[in-house]
């Protein structure tokens, strides 16, 4: 139908554009592109504040992955077993950070990291990435979990098997794919996150997002859009991952 | 060990995190808006209550978030409705493009619609082509861009919204309904619309909360002249460094949300009884 | 093998109590079976066994050793559940040697062979590699079963195993069940609602009702002898018709609500109003019979019919063969061999 081929050419329209242009051999960010050129990648991938703020990102996404698959995964098998009081309580509490604008609590952890820390680092990018990025790995765990055979555990427990065993061969197994997912989900939330990042940044603490933001500020050149191009190819990579690991539908209706 | 000692034990970490790292900064934003030299004052408050140009600002995010929101759902529950109603492998396409664009950072989509609607870019080239507007028009700088960049940025949500509630709507009762008379659209309006109300509400509340919370598109694609509330907060953070103003708007812009969430909230409560 | 000791089992769910104190002794290699419909409080008496519900009261003892207090990882047990429970990340026979790697069984050449054995008492030894997912419903039983079995548990506990199979798939299962138990020996105590499938599998039958025992006893005697008027209607299929029984003239009669007759055996004991227990399988239709019924609906049942009887006001469900088919409104003939008539007073 024609709506769909509407909708569809909005909704891609500025990725399209946006790799278009990045092969363009003028100087100036036009689309479609003008000649062909790979000269904006060379001069992407030779920049230092480029690769510096792609290292950040890299870095910080990296350990956020880690933490947040950890953290939200535990959290999630706890809520999951529904015997602590307030199971849906918590649950609700653990989502919050979704439903919060992020830019509230961006100044928020400004303002407190400051008050008590003193200036910005690594440690509280990556400690309130994790926190935006914690309620993806506990939604798709939760998601996967509701999924699985309520008895497993129980009989685990009449074959023997001590609390440990239990998590560890019967629970940890079973959510195995939605802690996969929700880890790629915690990697790209991460990676993309502009507004914490801009609110948290110093000279040299810039992530890839807040680098390029940096740049349409000014009159960007083609190479911004090399740069985002390289993004687009990311999450395109993360989402054909995560589709192999269980299937992009299920996560549609999350 | 117990089993409430170990299920305590795995969810700690997380509610630490969540406390500490959470819900104490947003506390204590919430006490840094009423601070004030001499004690707690409201003073922070007024003063943006009390302005016409920050009003103004207010005003303008509100009504760009309600336009953005019912332009969403207006595009967002027709293909919802597509989207569920497709074979597999059409409808696994249609939640791969939505689901791409949600997953790239905001500030690459904004980038390329400042491409698009730039003075050179593609869009007021075709418009100009077609004779329907003058030599000068550009898009960029204007609300009509924030709105077009916001809706690309927000429809994803509100189509997953709507899908998930549509794929739990039994499609033989529409069935039911069109043996019974009714032509297509009379079925969507009499049976598919009322069903899905909760995921189109849902959506919209998500797209209201995302839109008027929104920093990066509206600033780059509006420019300074056409602030929203949260470029409003972000130069009393870094320009003016008036931190307190910051939390002061930080909390009208949460309130705002609230006023819109908490109905809802109580809706659905009282219909799940 | 072992024997079972439950004594005076109480157990309540926050204010609900669904066990009213429920003893019983099994001796060791014997099959019962604790039947009961939804809510008689079977399944959770069977969970209280496995420790995977605490009692309230009440303590259980597993060859002479308390286990009351014991969780179900330290009790000798294995059960079988109702939705099978098989690990789906595990193949067929990790999932068999899983209860021998968690009770530390044997070493590892050891456990393959007890796990190859089990696979053979199913049949299964071929499928030995595959995932649960691939296989049948049917298949997937008996892998938990062989996984119930591997590893010589002192207690067998299986809750309504067959409860998901077709009809086909379950006679054969109880086939094989009763044939494992022959082999075996295990202590089993087996959980279901179907009567019929009590009565075949086991060696003692205990009837639950309301979280309380109803009755128990030997398939035979339960079948032949319930002692109550939930038993008669739950074990066997028996309508109850209101009678009043009195001595006319030395002879022993019972009087319907409609005014019919029905002679009794001299050795019923019984007086005043009562419940005739009339068996659906006992009685016949046509021919001579001592009592009249009008059939208000037949039920082709393929070797049989089910007809819906109207007697005395009430309705009654008989049995009958091919020979003669009776049609909706037709007065038919009922009789009942008088030695097979149960009394039972309200």
């Amino acid at each position: 139908m024609i709506f769909v081929a509407l909708t569809t050419i909005l909704l891609l329209a500025p990725l399209i554009v946006v790799v278009g242009a990045s092969f363009s051999a003028s100087q100036f960010v036009v689309f479609p592109p003008q000649g062909f050129s790979l000269e904006w990648y060379r001069k992407v991938l030779s920049s230092p504040e480029y690769l510096n703020a792609g290292f950040v990102s890299l870095n910080v996404a990296l350990l956020v992955t880690v933490t947040a698959t950890l953290v939200g995964g535990a959290a999630a098998i706890a809520i999951h077993r529904k015997q602590l009081p307030g199971s849906e309580i918590l649950a609700a509490l653990f989502l919050s950070p979704l439903v919060l604008p992020t830019i509230i609590y961006a100044i928020g952890m400004l303002m407190f990291w400051s008050s008590v820390f003193g200036p910005v680092s690594l440690p509280v990018l990556w400690i309130s990435h994790t926190v935006i990025a914690m309620p993806y790995v506990i939604r798709t765990t939760l998601a996967v979990l509701s999924e699985s055979d309520p008895f497993l555990e129980e009989a685990a427990r009449t074959m023997g098997a001590n609390r440990m065993q239990r998590l560890w061969l019967v629970v940890v197994p079973q959510c195995l794919p939605g802690l996969a997912a929700g880890a790629f989900f915690a990697f790209n939330v991460s990676f993309d996150e502009a507004v914490l990042s801009l609110f948290l940044r110093k000279p040299g603490l810039t992530t890839l997002p807040v680098q390029i933001y940096g740049q349409l500020e000014f009159s960007p050149d083609p190479s911004v859009a090399a740069v985002s191009a390289i993004m687009i190819a990311l999450t395109v990579i993360l989402i054909l991952v995560i589709d192999r690991f269980l299937g992009i539908k299920k996560f549609a209706n999350a | 060990m117990s089993d409430r000692i170990e299920n305590l034990l795995l969810v700690l970490p997380g509610l630490l995190l969540l406390a500490l790292a959470f819900f104490l900064p947003i506390f204590q934003m919430l006490a840094l808006s009423v601070d004030g030299p001499e004690g707690p004052t409201l003073a922070h408050f007024s003063r943006f209550l009390g302005d016409s140009y920050y009003l103004g600002i207010l005003w303008r995010t509100v009504k760009l978030s309600f336009i953005i929101t019912a332009i969403c759902a207006l595009i967002g529950f027709p293909l919802a409705y597509i989207m569920a109603r497709v074979g597999p492998t059409l409808r696994l396409w249609l939640v791969i493009i939505v689901i791409l664009p949600l997953m790239t950072s905001v500030v690459v989509r904004t980038f390329g619609w400042m491409v698009l609607l730039s003075r050179s870019g593609m869009i007021p080239d075709i418009l100009r082509d077609l004779g329907l507007v003058g030599r000068n028009f550009a898009l960029m700088q204007t609300e009509t861009a924030i709105i077009i960049g916001m809706v690309q940025v927000l429809l994803p949500f509100m189509a997953l919204s709507i899908l998930g509630v549509i794929t739990r709507i039994d499609p033989r009762l529409e069935e039911a309904a069109r043996t019974m008379g009714c032509s297509f659209l009379q079925t969507i309006r009499t049976v598919v619309l009322p069903l899905s109300l909760p995921g189109i509400v849902a959506g919209s509340l998500l797209a209201f909360t995302l839109s008027a919370s929104s920093f990066v598109t509206p600033n780059l694609l509006g420019g300074s002249r056409i602030q929203v509330l949260a470029a409003s907060i972000y130069n009393s953070v870094t320009q003016t460094l008036d931190w307190p103003f910051a939390a002061a708007q930080a909390v009208i812009l949460f309130v705002g949300i609230l006023l819109v969430l908490v109905p809802y909230i109580n809706l659905t409560g009282r219909a799940r009884g | 093998m072992a024997n079972v000791r439950l004594e005076n089992i109480r157990k309540s769910f926050g204010k609900v109590q669904v066990l009213h104190g429920v003893s019983l002794d099994i001796a060791s290699g014997e099959f019962v079976s604790l039947l009961g419909a939804s809510g008689s409080g079977k399944t959770t008496l069977l969970r209280t066994a496995a420790g995977l519900e605490s009692v309230t009261s009440g303590s259980i003892s597993i060859d002479g050793q308390d286990v009351t207090d014991l969780p179900p990882e330290k009790r000798d047990i294995a059960m079988m559940f109702q939705s099978y429970a098989l690990l789906p990340h595990l193949s067929v026979s990790e999932n068999v040697r899983f209860p021998l790697r968690m009770r530390k069984i044997g070493t590892r050449e050891e456990q393959a062979e007890s796990v190859r054995g089990a696979l053979e008492t199913v049949q299964l030894g071929h499928l030995a590699d595959r995932l649960p997912r691939q296989l049948s419903g049917g298949q997937q039983q008996r892998v938990a079963l062989a996984r119930a079995i591997v590893s010589n548990p002192k207690v067998l506990l299986l809750d309504e195993p067959l409860s998901n199979l077709d009809a086909r798939l379950r006679e054969d299962m109880q086939v094989e069940l009763i044939e494992i138990h022959k082999r075996l020996g295990l202590t089993t105590i087996f959980v279901t609602h179907d009567q019929e499938e009590a009565l075949g599998l086991s060696d003692r039958v205990v009837l639950l009702h309301k979280g309380k025992v109803e009755q128990e006893g030997t398939p035979a005697d339960m079948y032949s002898q319930p002692a109550t008027v939930f038993a008669s209607t739950f074990i066997g299929s028996a309508n109850l018709v209101a009678a009043t029984i009195s001595e006319i003239d030395g002879v022993l009669v019972a009087r319907l609500v409609d005014g019919q007759t029905l002679p009794l055996p001299a050795n019923i004991a019984k007086r005043g109003e009562v419940q005739l227990v009339l068996r659906q399988e006992d009685m016949t239709i046509g021919g001579e019979g001592q009592l009249k019924a009008k059939v208000r609906t037949r039920v082709f049942l393929g070797a049989r019919n089910r007809y819906v009887l109207s007697l005395a006001g009430q309705e009654i469900r008989v049995l009958a063969g091919n020979d003669e088919i009776f049609s909706r409104g037709q007065t038919v003939s009922l009789g009942i061999d008088p030695a097979r008539i149960r009394v039972m007073s309200d």
